[in-house]
C-alpha cells in the first residue's frame, strides 16, 4: 500500500513533467509570437523593434534556458509575466479561479441533483416509457453542442425575462452570484448530468441483480428501502468515479460556455492567451488544469482504495 | 443607496442648473453624476494610444488624455479649418511656414499630480516621430511617418513649445489634432502607459483589467471648469457581437460600441428597444483587396486587370450593409470626406465600371487568353484575418472570382501573424480594412502608399506616385492639392494598388437618456473625449 | 441481465432469421433505441454522399437579394445575411461533419491501434515509455488538447482532423492494449507462434481482429464527439474556415447575432448537429449491447 502510494506519486510527478515539456515545446511550435503581436497589431513590422521587444520579453533566448526558467519560476512560485498584460501572470490567473471555480461548482452540482435521482428512477423502472424517455433525454444530453445550448438558453432568457445574465465582478453576496452564474452552470453541468445519469442507471441494475437485494426483497423490504438503502449506496461507488473525472473535464464544456456567456474565468481566458501567444499564461494555465486531472484521478483512486477494500492495486 | 444619492445629486444639478442658467443655456441643461455602462468589442492590445492602431484602444482611452489642439467636437466633420485648442491656448505658423509655436495653458496637471509643462509635448512628439529613440515612454509608434518633415521640438521656458518643419506641411495640424495623437508625459514609462495610463484628460484609469473591464473615474482637477459631466465609465469588455447587442437591448449598457451595428442587425436592434437613438456614418475605413505583384499568378497584369474588373461593388454593399457602404477611390467620397474623387470621376476607374456584367465578360476573355475557364479553373488563397468583419467580405470576394474561373479557398491568419505574412509576401491576395485615423490625404498616402513607409506593408512603390505624395503634401492651396489627391487616387486605381471594395458605414446607437454624444462623419477615431457627454436619468 | 446468446435467441425467434435483413429486423425489435440510431446514422451518411444530388445549389453561393430570407418554398431552411442557401449549407455540412468525424476516428484509430498494439505485445520497456506518454496525452481534457493543436496548425480541414485525431489516440490504445494484453497468452496465439509464424503477422492476422468489437463500440462512440469538438472549435473560430459550410461555423458570431430576426440560422445547424451525435450515440450503446456484453450500461 505504501509502496503503491509513493509510485503513483511518482507517476503523477514524471506525468506533470511531460506535460511541461510538451507544452513548452508545441507552443513554440506554433507560428507566429507575442513580439510579432505587439509590432503587428499596429500594422508596422520593423525587425529591430521586433527584436527589442523579443529580449525585452526574454523570448530570444534558447528555448532550454527559456525552460528552465520557468520550471525553476514554478517550485518559486514565480509564474513570470504574462506578455501582454506585463503584470506578473499569477495576478492575471489567480482572481479567475475562483470564476471558473465557483462555475463548475455550481454545475457539478447542479449534475448530481439531476444525474443521480433520474438514473436511480431509471433503473427501477428499466425498459418502461420513463425509462426510455430518460435515456432519451439523457443521451440527448450528451449530444448537444453546449455552445448551442447555451444560445439557446440566452434567446430563451431574453425572450422571457427580458435581460440576460452579463457579468457582474462585484456580485453582492451568493444569490447575486446564483442569478448570474445558474444558467451558465445549467448548461455546463447539463451534459455532466446525463453522464453521471447514465453510470448510476447502470451500476444500479447491476447492484439490483446481486444476491443480496433478491434476498432483501424476499424477506419483505420494501421496495423503496431495498432501492435507496442497499442498491443505491452500493451503486454509488462507480458514480463517485465519474463525479470525479467529469470534474476535471468540465473544463472543456467551461471553455465554450464562458464564452457564450461572457464570463472571464480562466478557461476562456486560456483560448484568447492561445491566440495572443501570451506563453506565460497559457503553460501556467495547461499545467494548472493538468494538475487538477491528475490529482482528480489520484483521488479518485484513493477513495476507490478507501471505500471498496476488495480492490487491491497492482498495475 | 448609490442610486437614490445620485438622483438626488442629478435633482440637484438639475435644479441649480434650471434655477441658474435657464437665461443663458439652449433648450435643455446638462446634469453632472451617473456612471456611463458601455461594451467594448475586444481586448484592446494595450492603453497607449501613441503604440496602437485600432479604434479599441482610441475609443475607451482618449478620454484620459488631451491634445495640443483637437478637431472640434462640436462638428460632424473634422476639417483642417475646424480645430480648436486643447492644451494649447493658441498657435502660430512664422512667416516660412515651417515653424509652428504653441502657447500652453499653465496649472495642468497630470493625474499623478505632477504639473505638466512643455517638456512633456517635447518627449512625446521626440518620441513619437522618433527624434529621440531613448525616450522610454513607449515603443514605436506606427504613425512615425506621420512625422517625417517634423526635424525638431524645441521649448521656450514651462509654457511654449515650437516644431519646425523641413517643409511647409499644411495637413500637420490636421496630425496633431486627431485621437491618435494625445500628449504623453515624461515621467511615466512605457509599461505603465500600455496598462494603467496617466493623462491630463477628463477621466482617469481606475482599472484594466484585461478580457473583464476597463475603468475610467472622473478626474476632479480637470483643468476644463464643470467638466466631464459623468462620474464615471465603465466599458465591459463582450467579445461576443450578439452579447453585445443584447446588453444594449436589455439596458445594461448604454451605448454600442462604435460602428457595431451593421445594416443587417439594426432592424432586430431597433425592434427590441423602441427608444434607440441610432446613426449611420461613414467610418473613414475601407475594405480592399491586397494583392501579391510579386508572385504568381498575380505578377500578370492580366489576371490582376481580371481580378479588378470582376468586383461588383453593389453586391459587395447590398450583403454587407444593404446598400449603404460607400464607392469611391482610395480617400472617403465627398460629401463626406473632404478629400475624396467625385462620383463621376470614380465611375472611370478600373473597378467601378457600373456595368458589371460587361466588365465581367472582358475579364473572362482575359482569363480565357490565358488558358482558364470553367473546367481549368485557377485555384488561389484568399488570406484574410480571422475576424468576421475580415472575412465577411473575403467570402463573398471568393464568391464573385468564380465568375473567372478562380477557384479560391479561404485562409484565414490569425491577427497576430497577419502583417507578417502580409510583410513577407507570403500570400496571392488578401481581404484587409485599411482605416484611416484623419480624414487627410498626407496621413492616408504616407500610411499606406509611401515606399518608405513602414505601414506599407504591400511594399507598393511607385516613384511617381511617390512624389505626387509630397507634391500634394507641400502644396497649401485646397483646391489645387485636391486635384493632386485625385491624381493619386486614379494612378493607385490603375495599378491596382489595394482596390477598394466600399467605404464602410455602419450604426452606433445608444440610448436616449445619454446626451452630448456627436459622432464625426469622416474618422471614428477622434470624438471620444467624453467630457461633454451626459446622463438624463 | 445475463450475456446473451444472439444466435440462440435468434433461433428461438423463427426459421428465418439466417439472412442479413431478417437478423436486422431482430435486432431492430430487440434494440428499437439503436435501430432508431442506425436510421439516424445511415441518413446522415447518405446526405453526406450524396449531398450534391440532394442539394444541388451551392452551398457557398452569395446573393444580396435573398439575405436573411425566410424558409419557404425557394429556401426550404432560410437563408443566411449573405444570403445563401441553409438548406444547402446544412446538407453540405453533414460532408464537413462526416469527413471529420471518421478522418479524425480512422487517424486517431490508426495510431492508436499502432500504438496499442505495439505497446501491449511488445511489452517491457517499451510499453511502460508509451504508457507514460499516453498518460500525459490524457492529463488534458480532450477539448483543450484539439485547442492547442488546433491553434499550433491553423484552421484547415486537414489540420482540424489532425487536431482532434491526435488527443483520441490514447483511448483507442489503451482498449487496444488492454485486449492485446489478454489475448497474448491465448492457446490459439500459442499455436501461432508454435507453428513459427512471425510476431508481427502474429499480432496483425490474430491478435488485432479479435479485439475489433470494443473498437468498433469505441469508435461509434468516439466519432460523436468527434463532430462535437469539431462544431466547438469551429465555433470557437479554430475550426474549419468559412466559407466551408461547417455545422459549428455557422453557429458562431454572425448566426448569434440574427438570432431573432432570423432563428432559423440557428435552429437548423444545431439540430443537425445534435440529431446527428444522438444518433451516433444511440448506435453506439445498441452496438455496446451487442458486441460487447461485459461493457453493458
Amino acid at each position: 500500500m505504501g509502496a503503491y502510494l509513493i509510485r503513483r506519486l511518482l507517476l503523477m510527478v514524471l506525468t506533470l513533467f511531460g506535460m511541461s515539456v510538451l507544452i513548452f515545446v508545441m507552443l513554440r511550435l506554433v507560428p507566429g509570437d507575442i513580439a510579432d503581436i505587439l509590432t503587428n497589431a499596429s500594422g508596422i513590422s520593423d525587425p529591430a523593434e521586433k527584436a527589442k521587444i523579443a529580449h525585452e520579453l526574454g523570448i530570444d533566448q534558447p528555448i532550454l534556458v527559456q525552460y528552465g526558467k520557468w520550471i525553476g519560476g514554478l517550485f518559486r512560485g514565480d509564474l513570470g509575466y504574462a506578455y501582454v498584460s506585463e503584470q506578473p501572470a499569477i495576478d492575471e490567473i489567480l482572481p479567475r479561479i475562483p470564476i471558473s471555480g465557483k462555475l463548475a461548482g455550481m454545475a457539478l452540482f447542479f449534475a448530481v441533483l439531476l444525474g443521480v435521482p433520474l438514473g436511480v428512477i431509471s433503473a427501477v423502472r428499466q425498459n418502461t416509457k420513463l425509462d426510455y424517455f430518460l435515456r432519451v433525454i439523457s443521451l440527448s444530453g450528451l449530444s448537444l453542442p453546449s455552445f448551442w445550448l447555451g444560445l439557446l438558453v440566452l434567446m430563451g432568457s431574453v425572450h422571457w425575462f427580458g435581460t440576460i445574465p452579463i457579468y457582474n465582478s462585484d456580485p453582492h453576496g451568493f444569490f447575486d452570484d446564483v442569478a448570474m452564474l445558474g444558467l451558465p452552470a445549467m448548461v455546463v453541468g447539463f451534459r455532466s448530468s446525463a453522464l453521471i445519469m447514465r453510470l448510476t442507471r447502470s451500476s444500479m441494475l447491476e447492484v439490483l441483480r446481486q444476491d443480496y437485494i433478491r434476498t432483501a426483497r424476499s424477506k419483505g423490504a420494501s421496495m423503496i428501502a431495498v432501492n435507496f438503502k442497499h442498491a443505491l449506496r452500493n451503486a454509488l461507488l462507480p458514480v463517485v468515479t465519474v463525479i470525479g473525472i467529469e470534474a476535471a473535464f468540465l473544463v472543456g464544456g467551461l471553455i465554450v460556455t464562458e464564452t457564450v456567456f461572457n464570463i472571464p474565468g480562466v478557461a476562456r481566458f486560456l483560448v484568447e492567451a492561445i491566440l495572443w501567444r501570451d506563453y506565460p499564461i497559457v503553460q501556467n494555465l495547461v499545467m494548472l488544469i493538468a494538475f487538477v486531472v491528475v490529482m482528480i484521478n489520484f483521488l479518485v483512486d484513493m477513495a476507490y482504495m478507501a471505500l471498496d477494500p476488495r480492490i487491491k492495486f497492482a498495475d | 443607496m448609490r442610486k437614490r444619492m445620485a438622483v438626488a445629486a442629478a435633482s440637484l444639478a438639475a435644479l441649480v442648473t434650471t434655477g441658474l442658467v435657464t437665461v443663458a443655456s439652449p433648450a435643455f441643461a446638462q446634469k453632472a453624476g451617473g456612471t456611463l455602462h458601455l461594451a467594448h468589442r475586444e481586448n484592446p492590445p494595450s492603453a497607449s494610444i501613441h503604440e496602437e492602431a485600432t479604434i479599441s484602444v482610441n475609443q475607451p482611452f482618449m478620454a484620459v488624455f488631451n491634445n495640443l489642439v483637437l478637431f472640434d467636437p462640436k462638428e460632424k466633420v473634422n476639417s483642417p479649418d475646424k480645430i480648436v485648442p486643447d492644451l494649447a491656448e493658441s498657435w502660430a505658423w512664422d512667416d516660412t511656414k515651417t515653424k509652428l509655436t504653441f502657447k500652453l495653458r499653465s496649472g495642468v496637471k497630470w493625474h499623478d499630480g505632477q504639473p505638466f509643462t512643455s517638456k512633456d509635448v517635447k518627449c512625446t512628439f521626440d518620441a513619437v516621430s522618433g527624434l529621440d529613440e531613448k525616450i522610454d515612454i513607449m515603443r514605436k509608434s506606427p504613425r512615425r511617418i506621420w512625422y517625417t518633415n517634423l526635424k525638431s521640438v524645441t521649448t521656450n521656458g514651462d509654457n511654449e513649445v515650437t516644431f519646425t518643419l523641413g517643409r511647409p506641411q499644411p495637413s500637420f495640424m490636421s496630425m496633431l489634432a486627431a485621437g491618435y495623437s494625445p500628449i504623453y508625459s515624461c515621467h511615466v514609462p512605457g509599461r505603465d502607459m500600455r496598462t494603467k495610463p496617466i493623462g491630463t484628460g477628463p477621466f482617469k484609469v481606475t482599472e484594466f483589467k484585461r478580457n473583464e473591464v476597463i475603468k475610467l473615474v472622473k478626474n476632479p482637477d480637470y483643468w476644463k471648469k464643470g467638466r466631464p459631466y459623468l462620474d464615471a465609465i465603465e466599458w465591459k469588455i463582450v467579445p461576443n457581437r450578439s452579447t453585445r447587442m443584447l446588453g444594449f437591448q436589455t439596458g445594461q449598457f448604454d451605448m454600442t460600441f462604435d460602428s457595431d451595428v451593421s445594416f443587417p442587425m439594426l432592424k432586430d436592434v431597433m425592434e427590441q428597444k423602441k427608444d434607440a437613438v441610432c446613426e449611420a456614418r461613414p467610418t473613414n475605413v475601407r475594405s480592399d483587396i491586397l494583392i501579391n505583384r510579386d508572385a504568381p499568378p498575380f505578377d500578370n497584369p492580366d489576371v490582376r486587370r481580371a481580378l479588378v474588373d470582376t468586383i461588383d461593388f453593389k453586391a459587395f454593399s447590398d450583403i454587407l450593409s444593404q446598400g449603404h457602404n460607400l464607392e469611391g477611390a482610395a480617400m472617403l467620397p465627398p460629401p463626406y470626406g473632404v478629400w475624396g474623387m467625385p462620383k463621376d470621376q470614380v465611375a472611370l476607374l478600373p473597378g467601378h465600371n457600373p456595368d458589371v456584367a460587361k466588365s465581367r465578360s472582358e475579364a473572362q476573355a482575359l482569363m480565357k487568353k490565358l488558358g482558364y475557364g470553367p473546367d481549368k479553373p485557377l485555384k488561389i488563397k484568399v488570406a484574410t484575418r480571422n475576424i468576421a468583419i475580415y472575412r465577411d467580405p473575403a467570402v463573398i470576394l471568393i464568391d464573385q472570382l468564380k465568375q473567372i474561373y478562380i477557384e479560391a479557398d479561404l485562409d484565414p491568419i490569425d491577427s497576430s501573424v497577419w502583417y507578417n505574412k502580409i510583410a513577407k509576401k507570403d500570400y496571392q491576395i488578401g481581404m484587409n480594412l485599411t482605416g484611416g485615423g484623419v480624414d487627410d490625404p498626407d496621413t492616408f498616402f504616407y500610411e499606406n502608399f509611401y515606399s518608405k513607409s513602414e505601414r506599407n506593408y504591400t511594399g507598393y512603390n511607385n516613384p511617381e506616385v511617390d512624389k505626387l505624395i509630397d507634391q500634394q503634401s507641400a502644396e497649401t492651396d485646397i483646391d489645387k492639392r485636391k486635384k493632386l489627391v485625385w491624381d493619386i487616387e486614379k494612378k493607385l486605381a490603375e495599378d491596382a494598388a489595394r482596390p477598394n471594395i466600399g467605404h464602410n458605414y455602419d450604426n452606433t446607437c445608444w440610448d436616449p437618456k445619454l446626451k452630448g454624444i456627436l459622432l464625426q462623419v469622416n474618422s471614428i477615431y477622434n470624438g471620444w473625449r467624453f467630457e461633454d457627454v451626459w446622463l438624463d436619468k | 441481465m445475463a450475456i446473451i446468446d444472439h444466435d440462440r435467441a435468434l433461433a428461438r425467434a423463427g426459421a428465418n432469421v439466417t439472412g442479413f435483413w431478417s437478423q436486422a429486423a431482430f435486432l431492430a425489435r430487440r434494440y428499437p433505441l439503436g435501430a432508431v440510431g442506425a436510421v439516424i446514422v445511415s441518413i446522415f451518411i447518405l446526405t453526406a454522399v450524396f449531398a450534391d444530388v440532394i442539394a444541388p445549389t451551392d452551398p457557398t453561393a452569395t446573393n444580396s437579394k435573398f439575405s436573411l430570407a425566410h424558409p419557404g418554398s425557394m429556401f426550404w431552411l432560410g437563408a443566411d445575411f449573405m444570403g445563401r442557401d441553409m438548406y444547402s449549407r446544412v446538407v453540405h455540412g453533414a460532408r464537413i461533419s462526416l469527413a471529420v468525424g471518421a478522418g479524425a476516428m480512422g487517424l486517431g484509430g490508426i495510431i492508436g491501434i499502432s500504438v496499442g498494439l505495439a505497446s501491449g505485445y511488445l511489452g517491457g520497456w517499451f510499453d511502460l515509455l508509451l504508457q507514460r506518454l499516453l498518460d500525459i496525452m490524457q492529463a488534458l481534457p480532450l477539448l483543450v488538447m484539439a485547442i492547442v493543436m488546433a491553434a499550433a496548425l491553423g484552421p484547415s480541414l486537414r489540420n482540424t482532423i489532425i487536431a482532434i485525431a491526435i488527443p483520441l489516440v490514447p483511448t483507442v490504445a489503451r482498449v487496444v492494449r488492454s485486449s492485446t494484453l489478454s489475448l497474448r497468452e491465448q492457446p490459439f496465439v500459442e499455436a501461432a507462434r508454435a507453428v513459427g509464424m512471425g510476431e508481427f503477422r502474429i499480432a496483425v492476422r490474430h491478435v488485432l481482429p479479435n479485439t475489433l468489437a470494443p473498437l468498433i463500440v469505441l469508435a461509434t462512440a468516439q466519432i460523436g464527439s468527434a463532430i462535437l469538438v469539431e462544431a466547438s472549435l469551429s465555433f470557437l473560430g479554430l475550426g474549419i474556415p468559412e466559407p466551408h459550410p461547417s455545422w459549428g461555423r455557422m453557429l458562431s458570431e454572425s448566426a448569434a447575432e440574427y438570432v431573432r430576426t432570423a432563428p432559423w440560422l440557428v435552429i437548423f445547424p444545431g439540430v443537425a448537429i445534435s440529431l446527428t451525435v444522438f444518433g451516433t450515440n444511440l448506435l453506439g450503446d445498441a452496438l455496446r449491447d451487442i458486441l460487447d456484453p461485459r461493457q453493458r450500461t
